[in-house]
């Protein structure tokens, strides 16, 4: 039995649509209250996690594979196997701000955002300097409200920025929700696990 | 007044029962070396700073402990014992008869992020053989590994082989302008980046291994030659998984062009493996092959050795303990 961490935020169903397309968890509802879910016939045991443990839990073996976006996966590198990466449901990260905000070398500013680790990444080699605040959500109210003078937080269509007077200053990175399979696992299931990326792959649902 | 029991963050005290089965693994496995003629060295915990300078990489340095003595000098707490070993035998090794069998224990101090399961102080115990040549120096320490991980783990053992530099020549044959992401991508075995810059990685990267041997180029002798080891201990060790995958240890490169920046805490120079036990993407030990790290401190001797961490092999032998009640 091998089993499978699915993430409960917005990659959910881009993972589910991928999977059935690959002819996998057919079976599965996700409509009940179990944390635990069997698929006898498949093979296979999923369980329903927050995107930000799901390194965790795979790192550790409780689940041998996982979805999971990059963008956590940037702030959470568990010393993962990412084989495939799915195709819908990518975002991109990027530096928001108000039009009028200006980051000017040599300047030190404020950033907002729920990942710090990428924000010391993205400041290196910049000719402007930021102090980061770390927050936990809605961090685009930042720099509207001037908490901040920018923010680096996940883009999917823009409208919300659009509609709060925002602006996309800079693309950081392509968010994509990855699979992501623990080291000793991959040893121990390789050919189930890589007969599974195989069907992604056919079924032209991964890139 | 009042005083807390909390420590600071990645340590641990042990009491009691905890306190009693790390100290009986620990004998258990001395008394495994010291019956295989391994003598102890007792190393010190702290050391200057400056004779790992030019062996640092920059994950190896942002694992350290280092401070200012009261004299001026820098110091660092001990994060391997390999080097600290090599740098202490180097200058010595005319004077010493070869070979030498040598294990030591204790603790080693890194700088590990605060996450579950990743400790800053790690209780290790490891051998070392210097001055036996080629492949009966990695028989002996690799046939030492193998007893030590079956005495602790009854089931789940996995132990991945391979060996230094075995894709360079894969590697810098592809069609990428950045080589050291193509490292990257190989060890976490990213198909799509794989594919596009060198489709014969492909292969490794599903299976650990190239399609034909001829693919690895002037390495192609050393896969004949460890798969032939390999054969060989899975016949002595039919309890422990032994594979060959050479994309795990795909940024142990041997070529300056794909190792550079990598920051790998790595000075293996040929065979190289790492133990799984049960469920855990932590290794519960590794080692390998470093001629070049002596080679390195101005001393010219092969050298084979091996850590094991004890705490996680108890925690795996622990789990396994579990489930097999629960059977």
């Amino acid at each position: 039995m091998i089993r499978l961490a699915l993430p409960k935020g917005r990659n959910l169903e881009v993972a589910l649509a991928a999977f059935r397309a690959a002819g996998l968890l057919s079976g599965l509802d996700l409509g009940g209250r179990s944390l635990l879910m069997q698929l006898p016939e498949e093979g296979i045991e999923v369980l329903s996690l927050k995107d930000w443990d799901i390194p965790v839990y795979v790192e550790h073996g409780v689940a041998d594979l996982g979805i999971v976006g990059s963008d956590v996966l940037g702030e959470i590198d568990g010393d993962l196997l990412v084989p495939v990466r799915l195709r819908e449901g990518r975002s991109r990260l990027s530096l928001i701000g108000r039009a009028s905000a200006r980051l000017a070398a040599g300047s030190q500013v404020r950033l907002a955002t729920k990942y710090p680790n990428t924000a010391r990444r993205v400041l290196e080699g910049r000719s402007w300097g930021a102090e980061i605040v770390e927050l936990s959500g809605s961090v685009e109210l930042a720099p509207l409200l001037s908490l901040a003078e920018v923010a680096l937080d996940i883009v999917q269509t823009g409208r919300t920025l659009v509609e709060n007077d925002l602006v996309e200053i800079e693309t950081v990175a392509e968010v994509a929700a990855c699979l992501v399979v623990n080291r000793a696992s991959y040893q121990r299931h390789r050919a189930l696990l890589n007969a599974w990326i195989g069907r992604l792959e056919e079924a032209e649902v991964v890139a | 007044m009042k005083v807390s029991a909390a420590l600071p963050i990645g340590v641990a005290a042990l009491f009691f029962e905890s306190a009693r089965r790390r100290r009986e693994a620990e004998m258990r496995l001395v008394a495994l070396f010291e019956g295989a003629g391994y003598a102890e060295v007792i190393l010190p915990i702290l050391d200057y700073l400056e004779p790992y300078e030019a062996l640092l990489t920059a994950a190896s340095r942002g694992e350290l402990y280092r401070f200012i003595d009261r004299d001026g000098e820098q110091l660092a707490l001990r994060a391997d014992f390999t080097p600290m070993l090599a740098r202490l035998l180097a200058p010595r090794l005319s004077a010493l008869e070869l070979p030498l069998r040598l294990f030591y224990r204790g603790d080693v101090i890194r700088y590990e992020e605060e996450r579950a399961g990743r400790q800053r102080e790690l209780y290790q115990v490891g051998a070392e053989l210097l001055g036996v040549a080629d492949e009966i120096a990695e028989r002996e320490v690799l046939r030492l590994f193998l007893e030590a991980l079956s005495r602790e783990c009854s089931s789940g053992l996995q132990v991945v082989l391979g060996f230094a530099g075995a894709l360079d020549h894969l590697l810098l044959d592809a069609a990428t302008g950045d080589p050291l992401s193509l490292v990257a991508a190989v060890a976490r075995r990213e198909r799509g980046p794989v594919r596009r810059a060198c489709p014969r990685l492909l292969a490794v990267v599903e299976s650990g291994l190239p399609e034909r041997p001829e693919d690895l180029g002037p390495a192609a002798a050393d896969l004949e030659r460890l798969l032939a080891l390999r054969d060989e201990l899975a016949v002595a060790f039919p309890r422990v998984r032994l594979v060959i995958d050479l994309a795990e240890f795909a940024r142990h490169g041997r070529d300056p062009r794909l190792t550079a920046g990598l920051g790998e805490r790595s000075y293996y120079d040929g065979v190289v493996f790492r133990a799984f036990a049960g469920a855990s993407a932590l290794p519960v030990g590794g080692g390998g092959r470093y001629d070049s790290l002596f080679h390195r401190l101005g001393a010219e001797v092969p050298a084979v050795g091996f850590s094991l961490s004890v705490e996680r092999l108890l925690e795996a032998g622990t789990l396994q303990m579990e489930k097999d009640e629960a059977r």
